[in-house]
């Protein structure tokens, strides 16, 4: 659906884009990732055709694309990470959408407006003037305007940066539920945990070039080297961790209080031979839960940044800790 | 092709439609009328049993000697040799043509530097389609004014007993033209500029720049100064379009049509490059500021 061909990007003497070769396919839900300063906006910007490239080639639905191609444009829908004031903000939110409807030449623009309107529960604040909008609904009204001329692609930037909660299930649902009725996503989020969550398949650029293009679930197991378990015990004997060592599965056995903690290898679940194991020995696993690697892990390996601290921070480097996985109760 | 038609149609009537509801406009016409009405009332007073005496009349005898010392003499004699309407019109367009054209400077400046500019590229338009919006709607409003200015003038001619004579139509024709011009001049300082305040400080110092020219001309009257800004003219004046004007109303004056048409032509010229500039300079720039 999209796919980029050698997309570089130089600013002077700076490549903020090398050699870029990403490839969208239709009807998934594609994550976009990278650090600050990675050339993630860079390469939206060229997708969009607000930027040139400085050499190389996107094509869209197999066709070349550049910004004179005004009919591929109106193929993309698009939300940017913040809502733009200007002339905007003194319209109605009816108003702005017809202005966008006619730009886009939709005929009985009123029935789609009031449709979309109502999928994001924003119809009752059809007359309200936008300066009077929260971000969420300004996010939602950048929705809207951006499913307008029923796009085949739907590009979001940052989409629930700065939402509450509430705010960013239902950005997520409206995204899901879009992508069910066939629309193909396009994402670029810093909320990993949000994104391992909607994505199908996740880029990671870092200084401006590609360093991964997989499904999430290729992704994770690429760079699952071991796996977690956690075992709730009601007691835990003092040998059991020495024993567990023994078996050939076990890569490492320790406990912490009540819990047993093992060190498993990624390429099966163990979890039904860790239980039998223990209920041969009395043993009654009140919980059992595997913790596997999260996006936020690989993408810190990769890129080689911690999430969670400063980009520059020295303490970023590959070895970062990893104990911010999602739990898999069983 | 259609995609920008329609673009430019569609932000064009936006456009339209902003400046109706906008309190400015109507204080900018206002204003402009109000001057037309006040200076043809002074000219009435400054006419006596012996014809025109324009000491009669304090603001009026202002005017002519800071013209008169400006533009030289001649250039007086010109701007009243039908009466006062040549004159008249053109102060009485003056406020009219600065609210337009600085609106559109500040307002483009302002809204490519918070990125409406780049959300309207996300659809199907363009940077260009966005100046020509701006375009369309500065030169339709400043026909309507025009129009506006005739009829007022007529009536006023026709209740004073007054000849509006054949300069007054040309007159009518250049400052419709030198408006373009000044449209144009805005866009591309508008274009070539970050943000609202530049742009506008951009816009008022080329208008200036090419006003002091025009000026020091005539009113500069020590040698080397004078030879100086005579160089500096001679390399600067093919892009004023106050350099057309002057050569039009001569020509009007003298009744060479055909010099007439090409003053207009020129600044026709000068109008389609800056906006051709515009274009490739967003083309090359982008739309973000």
């Amino acid at each position: 659906m999209i796919q980029t061909r050698n997309l570089t990007k130089k600013f002077g003497n700076f490549t903020a884009v090398d050699s870029l070769e990403l490839n969208i396919r239709s009807g998934e839900i594609y994550g976009f990732l990278g650090p600050n300063g990675a050339g993630k906006t860079t390469t939206i910007l060229m997708l969009l055709g607000i930027l040139r490239p400085t050499s190389g080639d996107i094509y869209l639905f197999g066709e070349k694309f550049s910004s004179r191609r005004l009919d591929l444009k109106q193929k993309l829908g698009v939300v940017p990470e913040k809502h733009p004031a200007g002339m905007w903000k003194w319209m109605t939110a009816g108003e702005y959408l017809v202005l966008f409807a006619d730009l886009y030449g939709i005929k009985k623009s009123d029935i789609r407006i009031k449709h979309l309107l109502q999928k994001v529960d924003l119809l009752e604040v059809k007359n309200k003037r936008m300066k009077d909008f929260s971000r969420g609904m300004l996010q939602k009204l950048s929705i809207v305007r951006a499913l307008l001329p029923d796009p085949d692609i739907l590009f979001l930037d940052e989409p629930i940066a700065g939402l509450d909660p509430i705010g960013i299930k239902q950005v997520r649902d409206f995204i899901l539920s879009e992508n069910r009725e066939g629309r193909t996503v396009f994402i670029s989020s810093h909320l990993l945990s949000e994104m391992e969550k909607i994505c199908h398949r996740v880029a990671i650029i870092s200084d401006g070039t590609l360093r991964a293009e997989e499904t999430m679930d290729t992704l994770l197991s690429k760079f699952s080297r071991e796996k977690e378990v956690q075992v709730d015990l009601e007691e835990i004997p003092d040998n059991l961790c020495s024993k567990l060592k023994e078996l050939d599965f076990i890569i490492d056995a320790s406990r912490q209080a009540n819990t047993l903690v093992l060190k498993i290898p990624p390429d099966r679940d163990y979890r039904k031979d860790i239980s039998r194991f223990l209920i041969q020995r009395e043993l009654i696993p009140l919980r059992l839960y595997e913790k596997s690697i999260s996006l936020e892990e690989v993408f810190t390996m990769i890129t080689g940044q911690d999430t969670e601290k400063p980009i520059d921070s020295p303490e970023n480097n590959i070895e970062t800790s990893i104990d911010s996985g999602e739990k898999n109760e069983l | 092709m259609n995609y920008k038609l329609n673009a430019i149609k569609t932000i064009s009537k936006r456009r339209i439609f902003e400046t109706v509801i906008s309190p400015g406009f109507y204080v900018a016409t206002a204003a402009g009328l109000f001057l037309g009405y006040y200076l043809l009332s002074g000219f009435l007073d400054s006419v006596d049993s012996g014809g025109l005496n324009f000491s009669l009349h304090p603001v009026y005898n202002q005017i002519v000697e800071i013209l008169s010392g400006a533009f030289g003499i001649t250039f007086v004699e010109k701007l009243f040799s039908e009466g006062p309407f040549v004159f008249v019109l053109f102060v009485s367009f003056i406020p009219v043509f600065l609210y337009h054209a600085i609106n559109t400077v500040f307002k483009f400046g302002f809204e490519k530097n918070v990125g409406a500019l780049e959300l309207l590229m996300y659809g199907p338009s363009d940077g260009t389609c966005f100046f020509l919006s701006f375009f369309i709607k500065d030169v339709l409003f400043t026909v309507i004014y025009i129009f506006t200015l005739a009829l007022f003038f007529y009536l006023s001619s026709v209740i004073n007993n007054l000849v509006l004579g054949p300069m007054f139509y040309f007159s009518l024709l250049i400052i419709f033209f030198l408006a373009v011009s000044g449209y144009s001049y805005g866009i591309l300082a508008s274009v070539l500029s970050g943000n609202a305040a530049t742009s506008v400080a951009l816009f008022s110092g080329i208008v200036v720049f090419f006003v002091i020219l025009q000026i020091g001309s005539f009113a500069i009257t020590g040698d080397y100064v004078k030879n100086l800004t005579n160089v500096i003219m001679w390399f600067i004046k093919w892009i004023s379009p106050f350099f057309y004007m002057d050569i039009g109303l001569s020509a009007a004056l003298y009744g060479n049509f055909f010099l007439f048409l090409l003053s207009i032509l020129s600044i026709l010229i000068i109008s389609a490059v800056l906006l051709l500039i515009s274009h490739f300079v967003l083309k090359v720039k982008g739309v973000r500021p």
